[in-house]
């Protein structure tokens, strides 16, 4: 038998349940091998049963980060629905706004604009509550690449749809919500579900300003038992168990929508 | 149905002028609009159609003058019809969803009355296995024509239809002109550009010539294509029909 064929897939072809097997466990394999090696240089043994008695403090971060990113999400859809609109408005000072919204998150890091909005802002207005100053941080970050998701499907739409809209007597209200979103919708859930695994990666940052979510929580953990390999390793593992299944999700609705789209 | 223009003129901010000072007045039952590629045909029809605004002028459409403002264009829009040369179909509903959709949302019927309205016309005109398809689903000229029972079903007294036949196979274009034609004898007004020169000469009783943006002739389709009075009709003409069997 041709070895070849057990981890070659042909051109144009999907890989075979027994080759999606074998390979899948031989590369999971190959990255195991490195951080064991890794370690083994370091001298180093793990011990994850360390982490055992911080459960309930894991559990509460967790949830904090769920939620924090489920309220997120909701508000970063509504900031970048407004902004997206915003922008291709033809009052000028609204569609001013909205584009310097979007540049100015978009090009600057999180961890700056953290600090900015929470002593600064989040000072002046009497924000103290971490978990609202964080939702609310993270909504306005995530709103702008949303907004920009929602700007793309808007442009997509051929603009003889808008045409036949005004044709048939709609008002502006009613294009927008009889025929731009509903065909919107279909066309950006995909990129939606994939900035929400960017909504609960990012909540991470939150830990600067002291929200109890999981990063914080780790870095709480590891400060009392120092064991700072196995409590990061365990985060990454707590992000994948949300962010591998939204991933999972959003794979299936690109190959949907894409066989929906086609004409 | 009687049509007015006073000198209609209409640029883009990044072309010259489409629409020069075009006046006539006229009476028709079925109006074609014809002449070669970026005479200005499509943007007089948007015109009439109070899709975009014209740069100065007046229209005139039995009597009433069109207001050039918004609110007033809204009416105008409700009150005729209009098909597009493709992808005019909402492509998220389906055929009968598409004739519904206006029926409901903007004239006012129940969800009853406009399925009750939309499957009379489907069934009409032999669409009735299309009505739960998708535009992408359709061929180009069931798409066509339920883009006309889409614009009939309001019950207008006009109809503007912009090369509804230009997008299809040669195959497909006749189902939809028959429609027209079928339309035109229940007595709905009808303006249409087009390029199919046998329709306009036999269905249509008025001709358009435009030329560069300007009216060069009109009249009686009749005398339009058996003795064109200008050049450049006469040209266009020759060159339309140079390989008609």
């Amino acid at each position: 038998m041709d070895i070849r064929k057990l981890f070659v897939k042909k051109e144009n072809e999907k890989a075979k349940p027994a080759q999606v097997i074998v390979n899948m466990v031989l590369a999971l394999a190959a990255i195991y091998l490195f951080f064991m090696l890794s370690l083994k240089r370091l001298d180093m043994k793990l011990d994850f049963s360390l982490l055992w008695k911080f459960r309930i403090r894991y559990l509460q971060g967790y949830k904090t980060t769920v939620m924090l990113s489920i309220v997120s999400l909701i508000l970063s859809l509504v900031i970048g629905f407004i902004s997206a609109i915003g922008s291709r408005s033809n009052i000028l000072p609204i569609s001013y706004i909205s584009r310097i919204y979007v540049q100015f998150i978009r090009g600057t890091p999180m961890i700056m604009q953290v600090y900015l909005f929470f002593y600064i802002v989040g000072t002046a207005w009497g924000i103290s509550n971490r978990f609202l100053a964080g939702v609310l941080i993270l909504s306005i970050f995530e709103g702008a690449y949303i907004s920009e998701i929602f700007r793309g499907g808007i442009e997509s739409i051929d603009g003889t749809q808008l045409e036949a809209a005004k044709a048939i007597g709609l008002e502006p209200g009613q294009t927008m919500r009889l025929v731009i979103l509903p065909q919107i919708i279909k066309r950006t859930l995909p990129s939606l579900a994939g900035q929400f695994a960017s909504i609960i990666k990012d909540s991470s940052l939150l830990s600067l300003i002291s929200v109890i979510e999981l990063t914080q929580t780790s870095r709480e953990v590891s400060a009392t038992n120092f064991a700072v390999f196995e409590v990061y390793m365990f985060l990454g593992l707590l992000y994948l168990t949300l962010t591998f299944p939204i991933s999972m999700f959003t794979k299936y609705l690109e190959k949907r929508f894409s066989y929906e789209n086609r004409t | 149905m009687k049509i007015e223009l006073k000198s209609v003129t209409k640029s883009f901010s990044d072309r010259n002028e489409v629409l020069r000072d075009i006046t006539v007045e006229e009476d028709f039952g079925a109006l074609a609009i014809i002449g070669p590629s970026g005479s200005g045909k499509s943007t007089l029809l948007r015109i009439l159609g109070g899709l975009i605004l014209p740069t100065s002028g007046e229209v005139i459409i039995d009597g009433q003058r069109l207001q050039f403002e918004e609110k007033y264009l809204i009416g105008h829009r409700r009150n005729v019809g209009f098909v597009f040369q493709a992808k005019g179909l909402f492509n998220h509903l389906t055929g009968r969803q598409n004739i519904t959709m206006p029926l409901i949302h903007v004239h006012g019927y129940g969800k009853k009355e406009a399925d009750d309205v939309a499957d009379m016309l489907l069934e009409r005109f032999g669409l009735m296995n299309d009505a739960d398809k998708l535009p992408a689903e359709l061929s180009g000229g069931q798409q066509q024509r339920i883009a006309i029972a889409r614009a009939v079903a309001t019950r207008p007294k006009l109809l503007l239809l912009d090369e509804p036949t230009s997008a299809l196979d040669p195959e497909l274009t006749n189902e939809v002109l028959d429609m027209i034609k079928e339309l035109r004898n229940e007595g709905l007004n009808i303006i249409l550009v087009t390029h199919e020169m046998g329709f306009a000469k036999k269905a249509c009783d008025k001709i358009f010539f435009l030329y560069e943006g300007r009216l060069l002739e009109r009249g009686s389709s009749y005398e339009f294509f058996s003795s064109p009075k200008t050049p450049q009709s006469a040209a266009f003409l020759s060159k339309i029909l140079e390989w008609n069997v």
